[in-house]
């Protein structure tokens, strides 16, 4: 019953017409970012960072969700109608919904993904509300051993298990804690590669980090590289589903969201793998016809679930972050950022001492997500024309509300010379296939880890013992040696029944 | 002067592997014996804990160190393992590139002289002949010039009044109205 009044009251906030409004631009500009090439989710918030100086807490944190949210709805877009996924979470929905694009049917294809991304979308939400306030009291038994160990289990997870390299992920994570050691250490107040530059004193600031990664970083590599590359756009058909595609649709929405939910439950990140893994229940399950579809035409399936995954995914990594502080995404990591500035620190402590900021955020998701179904459905026409905007004028003018970002933070010009470092630096790891999450997530958790690591190290009095003493932070490493083993223990036994049956067919 | 025709090749293999993988490799062994020489400028003060204000610094040093020479390893015997193929063009078309770079090393050195508006229209004119030219349009014509200043402007002058005016956040301005 708590947690019903709370989350009433959560309505009440949310619903202010302000609060409203922000939500409602939140979510068109995600859904623009979405179906625009060249910026994500991540790259919107970060640009949009210097707000939190002036607007309400509350207002702005509703407004990034909406953001956050939008631009998976819009993301489909582009995926099913250019076949050109900006994120590895709309890789698989580009897989089949392309296919229905080109037969004829993108309008089934993108009321499908609309439609279960709303589902999805709303019962992840309802999981974050039932459960994520029995997640913090039961985080606030956490001492700063297992906060360590629940910081480098994001860590491994993002690394070294989501990437195609274990190397290059590390080396990634390894670049981004780096980067949050420059400033001063927040335990002893002493100065770390600052070079004398005072600029540097604070540290770098995320956004400039994730503008320059992401959105610089497009710029310089569009021109490097892309500018004669072709797209041809899939014409859109009426966004209609028939009888048969709404029957094969549900129960594939349901599975999604069932795999999608507990993936962003646990503070290890990544859609890749609940998205694939529906793709593959899908494939799996369907007979006769529909299955034929698969790879071919294009099936509904394909579609349904992998968006209901992806959706279902995103919104329950919210708990992760609002009760243990811990980002598993470049979004999330953001969004923690977003925190910081208004001085809150996410973590089992936000239910109690900003109760009404954090019911008002999860109202606003509810609230959002009925919105997006309205933006997203009707309204397909006007999102699609975006994919009009010639690329040379669209790319120039992301530089400009990179400046505003980079600059608005700090005013300081440096920031602008740093900017452009850190494009090169992104256009590096993309051409090397340097995956970047590990980096925001690194810069972003490393100095919290680091302090964590300390105290807990204080608390054993210089010893780490105090790490294999508790029954959780025990369960922690043993979790974190699975993630870490496991994986390859079965890439290694796919391989050995593979060269077996190469062997046996010779 | 280099055009996108000489140097875009769609369809080709880019070249990735060899010298330009040992290259980043170099790069980040570089970045780890700096982040070496910079901890030991760092207290190694532990307190009560053991675990001082350098022992990150060099738990990065020493791991980039590794993945590092792990990478240039990787470089010299083969190529980067489980890599997929970079997109675009083979060859990289540097002379787009410098417009853009030139557009941004200007913004940010007249932005606090000239302000906010004249300076981000700078950097859309001059991110704008990169981009044309790397797309193989037209780009030196008065009328594009003019259109592109014009859209400048506009995208510009929006976006400081949205921030000075609506959200007052500082950026800066020839003048202190926030207007301009």
């Amino acid at each position: 019953m708590d947690i019903f009044n709370a989350l009433m009251a959560g309505f009440g906030a949310a619903i202010t017409p302000v609060n409203l409004l922000w939500c409602l631009v939140g979510c068109a500009l995600g859904t623009a970012v979405g179906v625009l090439p060249g910026i994500g989710p991540a790259t919107a918030v970060a640009m949009l960072l210097p707000i939190t100086a002036k607007v309400d807490m509350t207002a702005s944190m509703i407004f990034f969700a909406g953001i956050y949210y939008g631009a998976m709805y819009g993301g489909s877009t582009t995926s099913i109608l250019l076949n050109t996924p900006g994120e590895t979470a709309s890789m698989v929905t580009a897989m089949e919904g392309n296919k229905m694009a080109k037969s004829g049917r993108a309008g089934a294809a993108l009321a499908t993904a609309a439609i279960g991304s709303f589902f999805a979308g709303t019962i992840a939400t309802i999981v974050v509300t039932l459960f994520a306030p029995f997640v913090a009291e039961w985080a606030v038994r956490l001492g700063p051993p297992e906060y360590f160990l629940l910081m480098v289990l994001a860590f491994t997870t993002v690394s070294a298990v989501l990437g195609k390299s274990t190397l290059r992920g590390m080396t990634a994570l390894l670049i981004g804690l780096a980067a949050g050691c420059i400033g001063l250490d927040q335990i002893s107040g002493q100065g770390r590669y600052t070079g004398g530059q005072a600029e540097l004193l604070d540290g770098i600031e995320i956004v400039l980090v994730a503008v320059g990664l992401f959105a610089v970083a497009e710029v310089l590599y569009a021109v490097l590289f892309e500018g004669r590359v072709a797209e041809s756009q899939n014409k859109l058909s009426r966004v209609h589903m028939s009888a048969r595609d709404w029957k094969r649709s549900v129960p594939a929405w349901i599975r999604g969201t069932l795999i999608g939910t507990p993936f962003g439950c646990i503070p290890a990140g990544g859609t890749e793998i609940p998205t694939f893994l529906s793709y593959a229940t899908e494939k799996k399950l369907a007979k006769g016809d529909d299955r034929a579809e698969f790879g071919t035409k294009g099936a509904i399936e394909g579609v349904a679930g992998p968006e209901a995954a992806n959706n279902a995914t995103v919104t329950a990594a919210l708990i992760p972050l609002l009760t243990l502080g811990i980002p598993t995404s470049n979004t999330t990591a953001i969004l923690l950022g977003a925190f910081q500035n208004y001085g809150i620190q996410p973590g089992p402590q936000l239910f109690t001492s900003s109760a009404a900021l954090v019911w008002a955020l999860i109202a606003s998701l509810y609230i959002g997500n009925v919105m997006l179904l309205v933006l997203n459905l009707p309204m397909v026409g006007l999102w699609v024309k975006l994919l009009k905007i010639p690329k040379p004028q669209l790319y120039a003018g992301i530089l400009i509300f990179a400046t505003v970002g980079a600059y608005g933070m700090r005013q300081s010009s440096f920031d602008l010379f740093l900017l452009f470092a850190i494009g090169v630096l992104g256009v590096v790891m993309r051409r090397f296939d340097f995956p970047t999450a590990p980096v925001v997530v690194g810069m972003i958790l490393g100095p919290l880890a680091e302090a964590q690591l300390r105290n807990a190290m204080s608390i054993g009095e210089g010893s780490a013992v105090v790490f294999v003493q508790r029954p959780m932070s025990i369960s922690l490493i043993v979790v974190i040696l699975a993630v870490l083993i496991l994986p390859r223990l079965m890439k290694m036994r796919a391989n050995r029944k593979e060269r077996q049956a190469l062997a046996s067919g010779n | 002067m280099t055009t996108p025709d000489e140097t875009i090749s769609p369809g080709a293999e880019p070249d990735t592997t060899g010298w330009p993988q040992t290259a980043v490799g170099a790069a980040v062994v570089l970045v780890a014996l700096g982040m070496g020489y910079g901890a030991l400028g760092i207290s190694s003060e532990a307190g009560y804990g053991g675990v001082g204000p350098n022992f990150l610094p060099w738990l990065c040093a020493v791991g980039l160190l590794i993945s590092g020479l792990m990478i240039v390893w990787e470089a010299r015997t083969g190529g980067f393992h489980e890599m997929d193929p970079p997109t675009g063009a083979a060859k990289a078309y540097w002379f787009g590139f410098a417009w853009v770079a030139a557009g941004l090393m200007l913004n940010a050195s007249l932005i606090e002289h000239i302000g906010f508006i004249l300076s981000c229209t700078l950097c859309y004119v001059f991110a704008c002949q990169g981009l044309r030219r790397a797309s193989g349009q037209a780009a030196g014509a008065p009328k594009v010039l003019l259109t592109d200043t014009i859209t400048g402007v506009l995208i510009s002058a929006p976006v400081f009044w949205m921030f000075t005016q609506f959200l007052a956040i500082n950026l800066p301005g020839i003048t202190s109205t926030g207007w301009l």
